[in-house]
């Protein structure tokens, strides 16, 4: 049968080519002699306005419509008429199996998403795709040829992708605090999800005129690690003017691109490895803040998408960094006062307008015996005096009334008893609005100081009462030198002598610090009159010690023997001597003076002031017998009292 | 100078004795007579309980002790007495309300004086004058 035989008409531009081509060459031999199902499919396949193409004949030779000729990229046109396996080496290992399986079982197939690693633009690319694969039938029913129909879905592939990184970005950001961290994690999500070979993210320095790198994850060690400060434009002033105009950088291969290749940043990009890099500006207000890039060890041709993903991580790094900041920041402002309120030495606590403890620290704790919790809830009034209280509310009204701060003491009653003296200097708290709505107050422990100011005026009193006394002996010491009809001169002498033996009393108690004196001393300051008598006076007795005010009295006391001895009894004599004795006897003292070698003694008709306080000041303070004989060898005096158990009572 | 008449009797007590022989030359010279002198807290409760005064004079501080337990004594008894001491304002005297302070140290006519006042109060009452 000699049927004229001709190729679908129409078809646009690839009909055209299709009836153009020289198919003789081809497996399939001249269009006349092309089976009926080849005609009805090509005439199928012309006719669509979806891409699809037929392979045909068991070296599955290519035949397409309009809508599939982009499918192949720079393939087209030199596509048309070549073997599948010739046209598609880059997918072949992906595609090959399953037209094989079509062709040997005669069932179709279909795929979505099938990611494709395609050639195009010179560059391999990652693309995805919906397809199926049509068997058509010869008239024997084995398979002849196979219709393809598919379209590329790379974007919404990407767009999903890009969505669920992006989300699981999110969440994992918001768990982390720490900018660096933030920007590490987010960063390692990026790069795998990216197959690249580096990824890194920089901020802006303008003060030192750097992007400073704060991070960049790597595929493995032997990536250069580039974190740092980078000198704005040391990666080529092309880049940098993109970036400072808000436009992304894309090399796909740095040994082909001419921004790149031959260039004096050539070396950068090599020391660095960098074969093939997409840099994306974060602006803010405008203005380059922030960049985030993406660096792969071999040519890659980039998209939308990468530019895309890589400016959405990068915005979303820099909003969880800037979160993370000022959470650290406002952290600090609380922590900050918070630790100064629970480390201060200083009480602080708060407390409502009506003086219920509302917070208080830890030394507020300490000092009151109480956790610091245990002391919210608690009135001010349950820890000072009544008046206290009152006095407390009294300034609390003040500052109601006037503002400002108050500051006074109160005491306060703390546990066991203890007294404490607070000085407390307090503030209305306000809110927003400016209304009082509770006090703070910082109190400090003054007790210490407190005590110590009533010590210094007891000492103060105290020095007072002494010098008071000292003046009132200095008195009675003048009334007694001045009484009688003794000479003035002779009264002058001995109040001045007098006056000269109680100021060495005082010299000896001040170098005692006013605790005592030993008898030896006060034996020695009473008999200083005899001074330049040598041998003819003897003072021995064993270490004795004396209260100040006993040490004071005898000590005047042996003053006035000294100086009777002296104008009247033994030493008046050229011959005449004075021994001082003293000992124990068991929890007695025993003292003995002794005269010899003077004028005959006679007992006086009056006894004079010496002889009066010899027997006074001794009986009083040492609650000694005391005998004084006028007979024998001269003068004795024998003084016998308890042995003076030592204390530290200040005498008076 | 409006002393105390002759023959009052006086108690004294004083622990420093060069001020107590002092008092006891400035109440003779007075004309009045010592009843006793006591220089310790121990000395004075014994003469203070045997009584034969009209007045007493008490140094507040004695050697480390007080003479307020017999300054009780004396105001349970109606004795009317003076206290003598170097304090100034820290006498620890408060509950002795209406009791003369004389400051050391004191002059005969200060002292004189005082004692002229005591003295005046045991006449008003021996006279019944109905002053308690």
């Amino acid at each position: 049968m000699a049927e004229r035989v001709t190729l679908p008409s129409g078809g646009g531009e690839m009909g055209a080519r299709i009836r153009a081509f020289d198919w003789s060459a081809t497996p399939l031999g001249p269009p006349e002699t092309w089976p009926a199902a080849l005609r009805v499919s090509l005439g199928l396949c012309l006719n669509s306005a979806f891409p699809m193409c037929i392979y045909w004949g068991p070296e599955l030779t290519l035949l397409y419509n309009d809508g599939w000729a982009p499918v192949p990229g720079r393939r087209h046109p030199d596509a048309l008429g070549r073997p599948a396996r010739e046209v598609w080496p880059d997918i072949w290992p992906i595609v090959g199996p399953q037209l094989a399986e079509v062709l040997a079982t005669g069932h179709g197939y279909a795929v979505s998403d099938q990611l494709l690693p395609m050639t195009r633009a010179g560059q391999l690319e990652e693309s995805y795709w919906d397809y199926s694969f049509t068997p058509i039938t010869g008239e024997d029913g084995r398979v002849v040829g196979i219709l393809n129909q598919g379209h590329e879905v790379t974007a919404r592939v990407f767009d999903r992708q890009r969505d669920a990184l992006l989300l699981g970005l999110g969440d994992r950001m918001r768990l982390l605090d720490d900018a660096e961290a933030i920007t590490r994690m987010a960063l390692a999500t990026l790069g795998p999800h990216l197959g690249a070979a580096r990824v890194g993210y920089g901020e802006i320095d303008h003060a030192a005129g750097t992007l400073d790198i704060v991070a960049n994850w790597r595929r493995d060690e032997a990536v250069l690690d580039l974190s740092g400060p980078h000198r704005l434009g040391a990666f080529g002033d092309d880049l940098h003017r993109a970036l400072t105009d808000g436009r992304m950088f894309a090399v796909a291969d740095a040994h082909e691109d001419p921004r790149v290749a031959g260039r004096p940043v050539a070396a950068r990009y090599g020391a660095a490895g960098i074969r093939a890099g997409l840099v994306v500006p974060v602006l803010k207000g405008g203005a380059y803040a922030a960049a985030i890039f993406v660096h792969d060890d071999r040519p890659r041709g980039w998209t939308d998408h990468h530019e895309r993903l890589l400016g959405l991580v990068a915005e979303r790094i820099w909003q969880e960094r800037a979160r993370a900041q000022a959470q650290r920041a406002l952290r600090e402002s609380e922590i900050r006062p918070r630790l100064i309120f629970e480390q201060a030495n200083d009480i602080v606590f708060t407390a409502d307008l009506d003086q219920v403890i509302t917070g208080a620290n830890p030394a507020a704790g300490l000092a009151l015996g109480a956790s610091p919790q245990a002391l919210v809830g608690r009135s001010i009034g349950t820890f000072i005096a009544p008046e206290e209280f009152a006095r407390t509310t009294a300034m609390l009204r003040r500052k109601l009334a006037d503002g400002g701060t108050t500051r006074y003491e109160v005491e306060v009653q703390a546990p066991e008893g203890r007294r404490l003296h607070w000085e407390i200097s307090s503030t209305l708290a306000r809110d927003g609005d400016g209304a009082a709505i509770g006090l703070h107050a910082i109190a400090r422990d003054v007790t210490d100081r407190h005590r110590h100011e009533l010590e210094q005026r007891r000492l103060i009193d105290e020095l007072n009462h002494r010098v008071k006394n000292v003046l009132a002996m200095v008195q009675g010491l003048a009334s007694q030198s001045f009484k009688g009809d003794k000479p003035l001169t002779e009264a002058q002498a001995a109040f001045q002598a007098r006056l000269a033996a109680l100021a060495s009393a005082h010299d000896l108690l001040t170098r005692e610090k006013w605790e005592g004196a030993t008898l030896d001393e006060v034996v020695a300051g009473g008999t200083h009159p005899f001074e330049g008598y040598g041998t003819r006076v003897s003072t021995a007795g064993p270490a004795v010690r004396l209260q100040p005010k006993t040490a004071v009295s005898l000590l005047m006391a042996l003053h006035e023997l000294s100086t009777n001895a002296l104008h009247h009894g033994a030493l008046s004599a050229p011959a005449g001597r004075v021994d001082v004795r003293w000992w124990t006897e068991g929890d007695r003292l025993l003292i003995e003076w002794q005269e010899s070698g003077g004028p005959a003694v006679t007992a006086p008709e009056r006894r004079g002031f010496g002889l009066r306080m010899v027997e006074r000041a001794l009986a009083a303070d040492l609650s000694a017998r005391v005998t004084v004989a006028f007979a024998g060898p001269g003068l004795s005096c024998r003084i016998d009292a308890p042995l003076p158990a030592h204390d530290d009572r200040v005498g008076a | 100078m409006t002393g105390p008449e002759a023959g009052t009797r006086v108690l004294i007590v004083e622990d420093e004795p060069i001020i107590a022989m002092t008092a006891e030359d400035l109440v003779e010279d007075m004309g009045c007579v010592v009843a006793g002198s006591a220089a310790s807290l121990a000395e004075a409760e014994v003469l203070a309980a045997r009584g034969q005064f009209d007045i007493a004079m008490l140094d507040i501080n004695l050697n480390g002790e007080t003479s307020l337990p017999v300054a009780a004594a004396l105001q349970q008894a109606g004795i009317p007495f003076v206290f003598t001491t170097g304090y100034g304002s820290g006498a620890p005297v408060e509950a002795f309300t209406g009791v003369e302070i004389v400051k050391k140290p004191y002059g005969a006519a200060v002292l004189a004086a005082a004692l002229g006042r005591l003295a005046a109060r045991v006449r008003g009452r021996d006279g019944g004058t109905g002053d308690r």
